[in-house]
């Protein structure tokens, strides 16, 4: 298990940051970066728990890796094997094993993809890759700049409904918009990517602007790298609007070329299968298993009952509750590092909320190890602030609220506010990976906060009416969280207060000032600095409550050697492995 | 008949009209939108309506009515909102394997059920008729997604017998011909295959077939008893007729009136719990499908999806009732 001492592991991270402004990679990932032992679970940081299993020559079952298929069970089914073209995860679980990126993530690092190394100005608007040698698509081609340069010239120039944000949401969330934005589409702002240049095996890419979601937004999936010849086969292909069917090249195989350690074989939409195969000349560690196949059970339960009755031989999303009787069992239950968050929301229009003191009370009042212990999955931690630990600009002076309800109903009492009375809303008909019980959350902070003398008038919303009414305000109280797309905490602080909105109700210019300030720091150590400032500005406010990071669980067969498993379930299936003897 | 038949289609076509214009006032008046299915939960307020304007959810409910129907008529139902897949696609892939449920169901269910209710009606007040009623009267009450689990509990974990989950095991190689897993196999000589598929159809099956069964196992008790008691069975019997020409010519016929009317509601009915077994064993027919685009807002499948299975529903009882004329000469003459 990754042990480090929380110190140790900030100034790891504070030096990889200075090493990365420089184009220089660390050794991170998994199997480095050990900092010691550390005496308490306080102590621990939870990022990225180290493997302690290694997989030996004797270990490897040749003959079931050659004969049998690996089946593992997705919660849902893809949408396109057009990488650009996709925003979920079951999307991006497939893809990320056939298409590669520029730069990828080992655990939160940002670490070598496609390119050995890269270097930015210091301005942070031109960020010039150097690419690996050797590199080689599906169809035979080989990478260079030129091809890099090729796939972003595509996106930048998408038309009609390729611009519809239902299917390159994240191009444009992180370059703003196209090269000429269709008014049909909806977005308004101007895209700042400027041009990319080639040089062999040199590629820069160019923004107008920087902003802190490079380097960290070339790991995203959606960016991934497809071959010329497959951006030739498309380039007549058009989605007139927003809601066209998605173009058919992108859910059959054949037509799309990535570099990764898997081929696409077929996509068989009635039986819900994506069947891969292992690409023999692909650049790194070839993958060990001759056949990968992701087949959709929608259903919890369902999909562990299958891995038990050896259907399948691993699944994603297993159930909190579940996880020890599956380790029971004999099946492998490895905790992945947190990157998401969960908070309960204070909106302060609704008075008594605009009170400093009253937020405060509440958050003495709830009992979030309580939620950590009995609700989250093995590896879950209390969250101090809105981002998780493993991010740049973490910060260890944030205000923090032990539980205390003496402390709360003093607190309540002083305020003027002994007699509240709050309207608290959860969502009813979803499990989110930062959430997996929401009902049961909401019964413990409403206990908590029942204890306080709050009284708590529940409102139960369905998900997709949830986010509408809790952005509108409505909620005094309610339950929300994210799930970090890359190593960035404007992914997190951003989208939440950048800005006044109604779904918080506050507006304090210091903390608006404070988030602009480090989002658009292009020196990675001095940026680190700004996020903590933006951290500690944040708790300052106490808009909410930050009240956990959980890792969604993974559960794999006992004749199974796992892949490293990855906060932000980027998990490589080339490293799986069928093992002898159990 | 022919005019009897137009015009039961005609009939079908208000049908249809109506219950569209019915679900689509309906959906649009749920709260909440597919934008917020769509898009991650920290997509900006400006990406969301961005997405609701390209998706056309800010025109007038008429137009958006007007857009639907103009491409309904032409059997364009649009593309589901969450697969990005034309919905006629989804459709396609989705129906043969809820086809292929229900009717191994009704074939249970009408296998046994049948033969069960005449023995019970014929039997009346033994150990068998009291077994064939409380049984029946189980069957009614347990919940199907319960029982679904409890045979996939027994029978594919603790036992072993048969598979958990899927139509056919991963990865199996097969040709589609038909979209029906045992047919096929059966059409091409692959009999691995079909078998894989019996064993993988087996329990959802007999899950959803449990209402069915017991409705039917009732109604032909009932039917039969009426039956038994007629003047012409009695002077069939006092004539000297074979006990099986009675039983096929004057007991089963004139009973099966009241059944075949009861299959096809119960083919319709089929459709509903076929959400829950096909979810429980992720059987990938349209039961799940229906269920994730309620959950979405996914109004382009929900309104196709629909739809069809409106004009199944229908279809089946113009079949159901065109086929009273085959049963009973009577409803032929009065036609």
């Amino acid at each position: 298990m990754r042990t480090s001492p929380t110190p140790v592991r900030r100034a790891l991270a504070a030096a990889a940051g200075a090493a990365l402004a420089v184009g220089l990679f660390t050794a991170c990932g998994s199997d480095g970066d050990t900092g010691g032992d550390a005496d308490t679970a306080e102590d621990f940081d939870f990022s990225c728990p180290e493997r302690t299993d290694e997989l030996t020559e004797d270990l490897i079952d040749t003959e079931a890796n050659e004969s049998q298929p690996f089946v593992f069970g997705t919660p849902g089914d893809p949408t396109s094997l057009d990488p650009i073209l996709a925003s979920d995860g079951e999307t991006f679980r497939v893809n990320r094993q056939v298409f590669d990126t520029l730069l990828d993530a080992d655990c939160t690092d940002t670490v070598p993809g496609l390119a050995e190394s890269f270097e930015q100005n210091p301005e942070g608007t031109e960020w010039t890759f150097h690419l690996r040698e050797g590199v080689t698509f599906h169809d035979g081609t080989a990478l260079d700049g030129a091809a890099v340069c090729k796939n972003f010239d595509r996106w930048a120039n998408f038309k009609g409904g390729f611009q519809s944000p239902n299917f390159t949401y994240y191009y444009s969330a992180v370059f703003g918009g196209f090269a000429e934005n269709d008014p049909a589409m909806g977005i308004e702002t101007e895209s700042i990517f400027e041009g990319c240049t080639a040089d062999g095996l040199d590629v820069t890419i160019s923004i107008s602007q920087y902003t802190s979601s490079f380097p960290g937004a070339f790991t995203l999936e959606s960016l991934s790298i497809i071959s010329p010849a497959s951006i030739d086969a498309v380039a007549d292909v058009t989605i007139p609007a927003a809601d066209s069917p998605l173009p058919e090249y992108t859910q059959t195989v054949g037509t799309l070329a990535g570099t990764g350690p898997y081929m696409l074989e077929d996509w068989n939409h009635s039986e819900q299968e994506v069947t891969l195969t292992r690409f023999d000349d692909y650049w790194g560690e070839p993958a060990k298993v001759k056949t990968l196949i992701f087949k959709t059970i929608s259903d919890e339960t369902a999909r562990r009952q299958a891995l038990e009755a050896g259907d399948i031989h691993g699944y994603d999303l297993a159930a909190p509750a579940d996880a020890q009787a599956l380790l029971d069992a004999g099946f492998q239950v490895p905790i992945r590092g947190v990157f998401n968050l969960l908070y309960l929301a204070y909106t302060q229009s609704h008075a008594p909320l605009e009170n400093h003191a009253v937020r405060e009370a509440l958050s003495y009042a709830i009992d979030r190890q309580r939620i950590v212990d009995s609700v989250l999955p093995a590896g879950g931690m209390v969250a101090t602030q809105f981002i998780p630990p493993s991010l740049e600009g973490y910060s260890e002076d944030v205000p923090t609220y032990d539980y205390d309800t003496e402390k709360a109903k003093d607190m309540l009492a002083e305020a003027g506010a002994e007699d509240l009375t709050l309207t608290f809303c959860y969502p009813t008909d979803v499990t989110r990976p930062y959430m997996p019980a929401p009902k049961d959350i909401f019964d413990i902070i409403a206990s908590d906060l029942e204890a306080a003398g709050v009284t708590v008038e529940a409102r139960p919303i369905t998900w997709v009416e949830y986010i509408p009414t809790t952005r509108s305000g409505e909620c005094p109280l309610y339950l929300l969280g994210w799930t970090g797309d890359f190593a960035d905490p404007y992914n997190f602080l951003g989208t939440w207060f950048a800005a006044p909105s109604t779904e918080w109700g506050f507006d304090n210019q210091e903390v608006f000032d404070s988030i602009a300030a480090a989002n658009t720091e292009p020196d990675a150590e001095a940026r680190v600095d700004l996020w903590k400032t933006a951290n500690e500005a944040v708790m300052a406010e106490l808009p909410g409550l930050p009240i956990s990071s959980s890792p969604p669980s993974i559960a794999f067969a006992p004749n199974v050697y796992p892949p490293d498993v990855s906060p932000l379930t980027r998990e490589d299936f080339s490293q799986v492995s069928f093992t002898t003897g159990s | 008949m022919l005019r009897y038949t137009v015009k039961r289609l005609l009939q079908l076509s208000v049908a249809l009209l109506g219950l569209s214009l019915l679900l689509f006032a309906w959906f649009k008046a749920l709260p909440g939108g597919p934008e917020n299915q769509l898009l991650p939960e920290n997509a900006t307020d400006q990406q969301r309506e961005a997405l609701r304007a390209a998706l056309g959810l800010d025109e007038p409910i008429w137009v958006q009515y007007a857009d639907f129907l103009g491409r309904a008529v032409r059997l364009d139902f649009g593309s589901s909102l969450s697969s990005g897949r034309p919905v006629a696609t989804e459709l396609a892939d989705r129906l043969p394997a809820t086809i292929e449920l229900s009717l191994a169901a009704m074939l249970i269910a009408v296998g046994l059920g049948i033969p069960l209710g005449y023995l019970a009606a014929k039997r009346r007040g033994t150990w068998l008729d009291f077994t064939a009623v409380s049984g029946s009267l189980l069957g009614t009450c347990i919940p199907i997604f319960f029982l679904a689990a409890m045979l996939k509990v027994v029978f594919a974990q603790e036992l072993g017998w048969l598979p958990t989950t899927f139509r056919l095991s991963a990865g199996a190689d097969y040709t589609d011909v038909t979209g029906l897993r045992v047919l096929d196999g059966l059409i091409t000589g692959e009999f691995d295959i079909a078998w894989d598929a019996v064993k993988h159809l087996i329990l959802p099956a007999i899950a959803l077939s449990s209402i069915p069964l017991a409705v039917i196992v009732r109604i032909t008790r009932a039917s039969v008893l009426d039956v038994v008691g007629e003047d012409y069975v009695r002077t069939a019997d006092a004539k000297g007729l074979k006990p099986s020409v009675i039983r096929g010519r004057h007991v089963m016929r004139n009973a099966m009136l009241p059944i075949a009317t009861i299959i096809g509601l119960l083919l319709g009915s089929l459709f509903a719990g076929a959400v829950l077994t096909e979810s429980v064993f992720s059987f990938g027919g349209i039961g799940s499908f229906v269920y994730q685009a309620t959950t979405e807002r996914d109004y382009p499948a929900l309104m196709g999806f629909i739809l069809v299975i409106a004009v199944f529903y229908v279809v089946i009882n113009l079949l159901v009732d065109l086929s009273y004329g085959l049963l009973d000469p009577r409803v032929r003459v009065r036609s």
